[in-house]
């Protein structure tokens, strides 16, 4: 059994629970055992996962391997049953037992690994070919499709993670590029048309200011980019064009003439592709895209400064964590981030990373990301060691799903990524979720127990 | 073997960057930048200020004139009220829709994005009604604050009161050295209330804490406790204040009375007057707006006219000034005697005086146009217009140190000079739309003056100052109405400077004892009180149209005097009728307590006799 991918994942326990009790204490101080009180509900799910994790341990890992499709069984038919539990907080996403509820998308994630490591590892299937594409799809899709009917959109996203397994068994790297491509090519066109928009409007309320009329902010109707607008973007595609005329002159000359009709298809193609990319995106923020979305588009690339309405959320995560400063307040000594003041929403689920730097100031934030990756690290390496596909697909599943949990919740209390609600692993409160991470590490740790023990 | 085991590297060199991008990024949030910091203490951090109590006013013997009470202002932010039912908001405050509907379109016009006020002055037992859902009620809050309170109804003119700041006061405190106010405040308006702001309010204490996400506080930093305002003793009796009210309900005028020992204002009323209680709380500005609507007669009650009304002229009481000022410029001694020569002036039918004293007894109007002559024509150049400007320059040098035409520095607002017309006045001034001009008036222009009648223009606490000057034989304190502030306190110093005459103090026995006749055997006799030697002089204004105005100025006992008083009755004609009785009866009731039987009857008379029309005919 490894120890080192133990004691993280212990360790992140101890961090989370710690920071849940900070987080949802209220103007008393409570007992961590009390039922009544989140923290004690967390301290109590903690337990019921370790004790869930001893009982792992003792299976067979070709018991858990060979039980994994009945288990993805079970939870897809859970996700088809969860849409007709009445809804709570406008969702139907809970199994209400009691004053316990059960959010059967966290089991979701955890048995997806299992199916798709299960599959991937039969013989005679690669990822090369279409069927298995087709297949792998189709296995993924289920599950992310009832979870965004609930709707939880946010969980449905972590399915995309299984993009960095599927790269590593072999799917070509030309799709990773492209979409790493579009991303940056996406962004950027996105922030010249929020620029514009922004230019646009300042120099309407400069007028209004100059003219002498007593300029009310909450009158003021935000102005489109007007018909016939000449967007910076189209120079933009320009320079795509540009680059591949440039790029087909180089083949031209110093690529030997047998090869340059390799080069000439993927030129041409994604020349094209980008400069109709960034035209639809530019179109579209003027024509799809309502005031709205344009305001949250400003607010995210920080040419907005919205405290009320559409930023608030993160002007109060990034105030709460900007105030823990180097060295943090001192633990429970927080003063936006707690049930206390609540001046941060959502502050022991998808923003406790909040709680954590404001008490613990950069040093804990450092701490954290430092623990985060390492465990990450730890389960590529014990993916790497294993002669068994089936655990190595499995490995490389989980840590793809918490590395997307990492990137995308602190990417968002921080301001990096738009504000998508998914939970930090071991730390944002909630039963099913650390049920959930705790069957992930345990699967693994089990599987990894028997690395000598199996051929493949 | 695996054919794609270099791609781990690629994973786990994406992992390690993000790993570094976040930490760069809460490196810059956390340590570089501190705006964020900043921005978190605007969130969590608030301040409320304690209001301090503001202190009470008494009266000279200790009697409480003005309570404070506690009350709450309820406060609109009209962006924030949101969807609700207006009717139901109506009813909780126990509005009708349409009051409701005004107000809140009041402060929506006002702001609709900052608080304003929503209900004034809602008393303890209204606020307890919705004290407990007030919260729950977006975009209404409460502000604690004093309200004041009247148990005596009395002197509303001399008390002032107090409402909301307003935009000018609020703007003119922010420009000055030391900006205390809120728009929330209280501040005093007019009169004590007022001139003593400072002394009344005390000082805001300060709690700074920190608040949760819906502004609860929770946890104290810092505090800094309010400091009570200071009580006032003022110089007021009360009773006599009362009585002389009760006298002038029915009439136009004003009644000063001063202590002559010390300048302190035993009583001032200004008729007709209002209760102050009118002027408290929610019903501010309809009150005001009511007591204006109703003043059909244009009786100005909102005026305190014994210190704004100085167009009052003085009549045959300004004869007192003439005689000492007279005697003092050399220009007649206390025997020189004048015929009542009335072709010079109209009089009345009485024996030539022989004499000053025999002269104010009879009010002979001759004899003082003649001192008035010799006083503006010296003699000191032939021409008579130039004459005439360096006597009168001399004259109203003189007049002027009785505090007549000058601005009595009283402790209320708009107090008026008087006018004592000098050389520029006739050159510039008057008449008003053509003036006389240099070297175009002498003393047979003016002459008027020397009765107490033509431009000479006096306002009651004047006329009061000038018997307290006779009683104390040439000097006063400046009048005033405040002789303790706080507990242990002292008057403002500038009370404490005697103000001497001009005139020598053995020039004013001829004249006492004139006026002590005046009361015995002269125009006053209804001013007789059987116990006490009155010592007073009446005047008669001449009006061209209406009835004349009553005047009587008195002061009591005639040796060591402790009471000067002035009382002026619009319309009253002769000032013994009105005036003098008037006078005597507040001079009775403020030395012996009680009223004689004579007193009595004196005293059914005045309160029967309403006197508020112009051409009224007495039985």
């Amino acid at each position: 059994m490894d120890k080192w991918f133990l004691a993280l994942y212990l360790a992140l326990v101890v961090m989370g629970l710690s920071t849940v009790y900070a987080s949802s204490l209220g103007d008393d101080i409570g007992s961590l055992f009390s039922w009544k009180e989140d923290y004690g509900k967390q301290f109590y799910w903690i337990l019921i996962s370790l004790f869930m994790g001893i009982m792992i341990l003792l299976m067979e890992g070709t018991f858990l391997k060979n039980s994994s499709y009945i288990i993805y069984g079970v939870v897809v038919f859970l996700l088809v049953l969860v849409l007709f539990m009445p809804s709570i907080n406008g969702a139907h996403s809970w199994f209400k037992i009691g004053s316990f509820t059960i959010q059967p998308a966290e089991f979701a994630k955890v048995a997806c690994a299992m199916a798709f490591a299960k599959y991937m590892s039969t013989t005679g299937v690669r990822i090369e070919n279409f069927k298995t594409k087709l297949n792998v799809f189709l296995l993924l899709f289920c599950p992310m499709v009832l979870i965004v009917l609930e709707p939880d959109p946010g969980t449905g996203l972590v399915f995309m993670s299984f993009i960095f397994v599927m790269y590593r068994e072999g799917l070509s790297g030309n799709v990773l590029l492209l979409g790493f491509f579009s991303l940056i090519i996406g962004v950027i066109s996105v922030y010249i048309a929020s620029f514009e928009t922004v230019e646009i409007n300042n120099a309407a309320i400069e007028a209004i200011t100059a003219s002498g009329e007593e300029f009310n902010p909450r009158d003021y109707v935000e102005l489109a980019r007007p018909d016939g607008y000449f967007s910076s973007n189209y120079i933009l595609a320009g320079l795509v064009i540009l680059l591949g005329v440039l790029g087909f002159a180089v083949t031209r000359i110093f690529v030997l003439p047998r090869y340059r009709k390799n080069y000439y298809p993927a030129i041409i193609w994604s020349s094209i592709f980008a400069v109709l990319f960034i035209l639809s995106i530019n179109w579209a923020y003027d024509n799809v895209f309502q005031n709205r979305h344009r305001t949250r588009f400003q607010i995210q690339f920080g040419l907005k400064l919205d405290r009320k309405d559409a930023g608030y959320n993160i002007y109060q995560a990034l105030s709460a964590i900007g105030s823990g400063e180097a060295s943090g307040k001192g633990y429970l000594q927080g003063t936006l981030s707690n049930n206390k003041f609540k001046h941060v929403p959502e502050q022991s689920t998808d923003f406790i990373f909040c709680s954590w730097a404001e008490e613990r100031g950069f040093v804990g934030s450092l701490v954290l990301i430092c623990v985060f990756v390492a465990f990450l690290l730890r389960a590529i390496i014990i993916a790497e060691r294993q002669r068994s596909v089936y655990t190595r697909i499995f490995a490389y599943s989980i840590a793809s799903i918490m590395f997307f949990h990492f990137l995308i919740n602190l990417g968002m209390v921080i301001g990096l990524v738009p504000v998508i609600g998914i939970p930090l692993p071991f730390f944002s409160k909630g039963g099913s979720a650390i049920l959930g991470f705790s069957a992930m590490v345990f699967i693994l740790l089990r599987l990894d127990a028997e690395r000598k023990d199996v051929l493949r | 073997m695996d054919p794609f085991q270099n791609r781990r590297w690629v994973i786990i060199l994406t992992i390690f960057t993000i790993g570094v991008i976040f930490i760069v990024r809460l490196l810059y949030i956390q340590v570089l930048d501190d705006k964020w910091s900043k921005r978190s203490e605007e969130i969590t951090h608030s301040e409320k200020s304690l209001k301090p109590s503001r202190g009470l006013i008494y009266d000279r013997n200790g009697k409480l004139l003005v309570e404070a009470s506690q009350v709450y202002d309820i406060y609109v932010f009209p962006d924030e009220i949101g969807e609700v039912d207006t009717n139901e908001l109506a009813n909780f405050f126990d509005l009708t829709r349409e009051e409701f509907d005004t107000k809140l379109n009041k402060a929506i016009a006002y702001a609709s994005y900052k608080p304003s006020i929503f209900i004034e002055g809602m008393n303890k037992e209204d606020y307890s009604k919705i004290a407990f859902q007030l919260p729950s009620k977006k975009g209404f809050h409460e502000e604690r604050n004093t309200q004041r309170g009247y148990p005596e109804h009395v002197a509303a003119h001399v008390l002032g009161y107090i409402g909301i700041i307003n935009e000018k006061e609020y703007l003119a405190d922010k420009a000055s050295e030391e900006p205390y106010y809120k728009m929330t405040d209280y501040i005093g308006k007019t009169g004590i209330e007022l001139v003593y702001e400072k002394e009344l309010r005390g000082r805001r204490g300060v709690v700074s804490y920190l608040k949760d996400r819906l502004g609860n506080e929770k946890v104290d930093i810092e505090q800094e406790s309010a400091v009570a305002g200071h009580n006032l003793y003022t110089t007021l009796d009360l009773d006599l204040q009362k009585y002389a009210e009760s006298l002038m309900h029915n009439k136009i005028g004003c009644v000063v009375a001063i202590e002559p020992a010390t300048g302190e204002i035993l009583s001032m009323v200004s008729a007709p007057f209002y209760d102050p209680e009118l002027f408290v709380g929610r019903d501010l500005g309809k009150n005001y707006a009511k007591i204006a609507k109703e003043d059909t007669l244009n009786l100005k009650p909102l005026i305190n006219k014994s210190i704004y009304n100085d167009t009052y002229r003085p009549g045959s009481i300004f004869k007192l000034v003439q005689a000492l000022i007279g005697m003092q410029e050399g220009v007649i001694t206390a025997n020189t005697p004048f015929a009542c020569n009335k072709s010079l002036i109209n009089c009345h039918n009485h024996p030539s005086p022989t004499n000053v004293s025999i002269a104010i007894q009879h009010s002979c109007n001759p004899y003082f146009y003649q001192v008035y002559k010799r006083l503006i024509q010296r003699g000191e150049d032939p021409s008579v217009y130039k004459d005439s400007r360096i006597g009168i320059e001399k004259w109203a040098k003189s007049v002027r140190s009785f505090g007549l035409g000058v601005k009595l520095n009283t402790d209320l607002t708009g107090i008026k000079s008087g006018n004592i017309p000098d050389a520029n006045y006739y050159d510039n001034e008057f008449p008003p739309n053509k003036p006389y001009g240099k070297y175009s008036w002498a003393f047979s222009t003016i002459y008027s003056n020397s009765i107490g009648e033509g431009e000479i223009g006096v306002a009651p606490i004047q006329m009061a100052n000038l018997a307290a000057i006779i009683a104390n034989r040439g000097y006063y304190y400046t009048p005033h109405l405040v002789r303790k502030i706080g507990e242990n306190g002292q008057k403002r110093e500038e009370y404490l400077e005697k103000h001497y005459t001009v005139v020598d103090a053995k020039y004013f026995e001829p004249i006492v004892n004139a006026m002590e006749q005046v009361v015995v055997n002269g125009t006053a006799r209804r001013a007789q009180i059987d116990s006490i030697s009155v010592c007073g002089k009446t005047g008669t204004v001449q009006n061209a149209t209406t009835n004349d105005h009553s005047v009587f100025i008195a002061f009591a006992p005639k040796e060591n005097p402790k009471i000067a008083v002035a009382v002026y009755v619009e319309y009253g004609t002769w000032g013994g009728t009105w005036a003098a009785p008037i006078a005597s009866l507040v001079i009775e009731k403020y030395l012996n307590g009680k009223l004689s039987e004579k007193g009595k009857k004196k005293e059914l008379r005045v309160l029967n006799e309403t006197i508020l029309t112009k051409n009224q005919v007495f039985k």
